[in-house]
């Protein structure tokens, strides 16, 4: 017999003091990734924290064009966000590729990157769009870039006591953005998963979701692929380099060498997509 | 240690002692007798367990109940009464697109959601509402030209 209780915090601060009290109590927001953790036997937790209550919801711009997407936004939210336009499309294009309508209707983007499924979606955007993740704890708040945030499988760089309130995404965000999955249906977790982005000014940035632990991300790619954006030989040279840092496991999905062989493919068509858009704007 | 959980099913307020990891599902089928949301997969995957939770379609699988005071849960027994329902129910046994009949409740839910929002759907924007109802008869063809009938006939 599971027993446990659940606490309905009526706050952001009530529910850090609960987290603080008890290292075991889980947070629960949509429910959609934890929950079915729970039904297959994959995590008891002997207390749960409701988020339910938390007003983290939505997007807000800053003084300093900052955008801020609070951690209780829901998917079908950020698939269907006016904010995210520019660049930031490739996470409106990744919350949108979510599992389907009643999953997107439950789930946040706060619960899915704090439960850090390697084949999720939004991993991968965050990384390329640079984003930073915004933890707090009793009496501290701190950011941590996401590509620092996916540490290992199913592990993030969120403390038990420690919330995700919210994501920031950087205020320069003109030019265009792409998310695209590689599954073997509708819906599934990603086999292989690409993020892109293309300022106005050119720089590229790109990172591959479902190849490893979590997002594979090189400055040193994004530098080849900025320099020469035109051609597709060098998309495919950055994606060899990619596929290479990447550390993909066989499994139902999809076997390691397949991902491999699959990255470069996928980054030149992004690519070719990516510039497309660019001319579109220009 | 059970909790209270306060839980408004079809318009009827409920309150039950339940396990603090109770899903909706398990408390609509086991202690409501409201047997037609279906448990297929428990992971949220198969949509035979979707219900309404004000108004937007949803997994009762991935819902704990103990987390629902102030949200209203439709069922698919909550819809027999509805316009949509009726015409859905109407345009599936036309259309015969009922093979064994387990998935037909989640995806009516489904099914009703998306004609609530626009009965005009196209058969796209249909195909998309419904992939996440899975159907291992695979009588998908069907079920979407039920789903486009029952669209017409309510806003010809």
């Amino acid at each position: 017999m599971k027993t446990g209780v659940i606490h309905h915090p009526q706050n952001t601060e009530e529910a850090l003091v609960l987290l603080a009290q008890d290292c075991e109590a889980k947070p629960i927001a949509g429910g959609a990734s934890l929950v079915a953790m729970m039904n297959a036997g994959l995590v008891n937790p002997s207390a749960l924290v409701s988020l339910k209550a938390i007003a983290e919801v939505g997007f807000h711009t800053r003084a300093d064009g900052t955008l801020r997407v609070g951690a209780m936004t829901r998917h079908h939210q950020s698939a269907e966000s006016e904010y995210l336009t520019g660049m930031r499309n490739c996470l409106r294009a990744a919350a949108g590729s979510i599992g389907n309508m009643p999953v997107r209707n439950m789930g946040t983007i706060g619960g899915s990157i704090s439960l850090s499924d390697p084949g999720a979606d939004y991993p991968a955007a965050l990384v390329a769009l640079r984003a930073q993740i915004e933890l707090r704890k009793v009496g501290e708040i701190r950011t941590v870039p996401a590509s620092e945030f996916f540490i290992d499988w199913y592990t993030t760089a969120r403390e038990p006591d420690e919330l995700v309130t919210g994501i920031l995404l950087p205020a320069a965000h003109a030019g265009t953005g792409l998310y695209r999955k590689l599954a073997r249906v509708s819906g599934d977790f990603a086999i292989v998963s690409i993020a892109g982005c293309l300022s106005e000014e050119g720089a590229v940035s790109v990172a591959i979701g479902g190849c490893g632990p979590g997002p594979v991300f090189s400055e040193e790619v994004n530098a080849i692929l900025s320099t020469d954006i035109v051609s597709d030989n060098s998309a495919e040279q950055a994606g060899q380099g990619l596929a290479e840092l990447a550390d993909p496991v066989d499994d139902v999905r999809a076997t390691a060498d397949y991902r491999r062989l699959v990255i470069p493919r996928l980054l030149v068509q992004a690519m070719r997509e990516l510039r497309a858009g660019r001319e579109t704007l220009q | 240690m059970s909790v209270t959980c306060e839980l408004t099913v079809n318009d009827v307020n409920h309150r039950i002692a339940v396990d603090f990891a109770d899903t909706v599902l398990s408390v609509l089928r086991e202690r409501l007798n409201l047997t037609g949301a279906k448990r297929g997969c428990d992971q949220g995957v198969c949509g035979a367990c979707t219900v309404l939770v004000d108004e937007k379609p949803m997994r009762s699988c991935l819902l704990l109940a103990a987390n629902c005071a102030g949200n209203a849960v439709t069922t698919i027994e909550g819809l027999s009464e509805d316009a949509i329902g009726r015409a859905l129910q109407k345009s599936f046994v036309e259309a015969g697109a009922i093979q064994c009949g387990f998935c037909i409740p989640g995806a009516l839910v489904s099914a009703r959601a998306v004609l609530k929002r626009n009965p005009g759907a196209s058969v796209d924007d249909i195909r998309k509402a419904m992939s996440g109802n899975l159907c291992r008869c695979s009588g998908y063809r069907k079920i979407v030209e039920a789903i486009a009938k029952a669209g017409a006939e309510l806003a010809p």
